[in-house]
């Protein structure tokens, strides 16, 4: 006889659970206030949509007068449009991946289908950071193609130097800016990953171990 | 209509409940917890029961909605205030008779249980609710082979927590 087996018997004669729930009681539960990791992908998910879209209103106006000093605003305007399109895009992406979960899939689809909606937030804020990436290097590409012309940019108080040193400050400036950014958000998401994905990618490993070794 | 489906669903969940009460008991280690989880588990059935078209019976849909509630939905609360642990109590005793040693092995079998990672509570669950391979690995969405190989490997883990 299995060592279980006696464990197994013990298990079917469990006695029923003592606070059996009247159907009263089942209906106040069923229509009470879900706090399930799901909901605070969705909800995290949506306030991130939320910072990443407002952020430009958050810019001082101040900041734009480059483009119009460097003679960007055409290049500001299209890709104004061009980056509302891909937020559209992505946040009907997000809606359709976060409809599609079913509790009635199986345990490793459901996995899938909710880290599926996590990432379509995560390639949206990658979205976000290489254009900040790109928008910078234009920028920049523009202002050193001829810094001497554009000397009221890169350096705005009249600071008394010579325009090697200038060049290598905003330079070193804006590196660093880059990492602080850059080390901000790998927090974010370090916390994010922690709080809510780590049962989710654990179980997720666990149902695919087996199959990638076969 | 509406209220059709919630008396169906109430007297349902009602005759069914203890899957939900057995699940939470291999999931959470306390009573808050506890009650935490089944009330997720009684959310998400009753969100799914319009979909539930009665090509299953309902215990079989319960088991699939209520383990995925627990293994990727449920977050165990980090506010939780330390409690007392389920396996050291005597645990929700009933009033029908109960065998001294069996209560004990039950107690020992939880305690155990709960050293077992998700997936792996997720198949001693199966197993010791009898339910064949083909459901099994269907719930969890691997091979019925692979199902095979994880359940011996769940079960030796297990013994080697109860016996070391």
């Amino acid at each position: 006889m299995d060592v279980l087996d006696k464990y197994k018997k013990a298990w079917v004669n469990q006695p029923e659970d003592n606070k059996q729930l009247t159907s009263k009681e089942i209906y106040k539960l069923a229509h009470s206030s879900s706090s399930s990791l799901v909901k605070w992908i969705f909800i995290i998910g949506i306030l991130e949509f939320i910072f990443w879209g407002v952020i430009n209103f958050l810019v001082p106006d101040s900041f734009y007068k480059i483009y119009e000093d460097l003679n960007l605003e055409t290049f500001l305007q299209v890709f104004t449009v061009f980056h509302y399109i891909i937020l559209i895009a992505f946040l009907y992406l997000f809606y359709q991946n976060y409809t599609n979960i079913s509790l009635v899939d199986n345990t490793k689809k459901l996995i899938k289908k909710i880290l599926k909606v996590r990432k379509t937030v995560n390639y949206y804020v990658y979205y976000n950071l290489a254009i900040i990436v790109l928008v910078s290097f234009v920028i920049n590409a523009k202002i050193f193609s001829n810094p001497e012309k554009h000397l009221d940019i890169i350096n705005p108080d009249n600071l008394a130097m010579d325009l090697s040193q200038i060049v290598t400050i905003s330079i070193i400036s804006q590196i660093i800016a880059v990492i602080v950014i850059l080390v901000l958000f790998w927090l974010f998401y370090k916390l994010i990953y922690g709080i809510f994905l780590r049962k989710l990618n654990k179980n997720y490993k666990e149902l695919s171990k087996l199959d990638e070794s076969n | 209509m509406q209220k059709d489906l919630e008396e169906k669903f109430l007297s349902d969940f009602e005759k069914n409940q203890n899957i939900a009460h057995k699940i939470c008991r291999v999931y959470t280690t306390n009573q808050n917890a506890h009650n935490d989880l089944f009330q997720e588990i009684t959310i998400q059935l009753w969100k799914n029961y319009p979909k539930f078209r009665g090509d299953s019976k309902f215990s079989t849909w319960m088991y699939r909605v209520a383990l995925n509630t627990a293994i990727s939905l449920y977050r165990k609360s980090t506010r939780r205030v330390k409690t007392q642990d389920i396996s050291d109590v005597a645990y929700k005793i009933s009033s029908t008779p109960y065998d001294d040693t069996e209560e004990a092995q039950l107690k020992a079998l939880y305690k155990a249980i709960h050293k077992l990672n998700d997936i792996d509570k997720a198949l001693i669950f199966l197993y010791l609710e009898d339910k064949p391979y083909k459901e099994i690995s269907e719930a969890l969405g691997i091979t019925s082979v692979n199902a095979r190989v994880k359940m011996n490997r769940a079960k030796e883990k297990l013994k080697n927590i109860l016996n070391p």
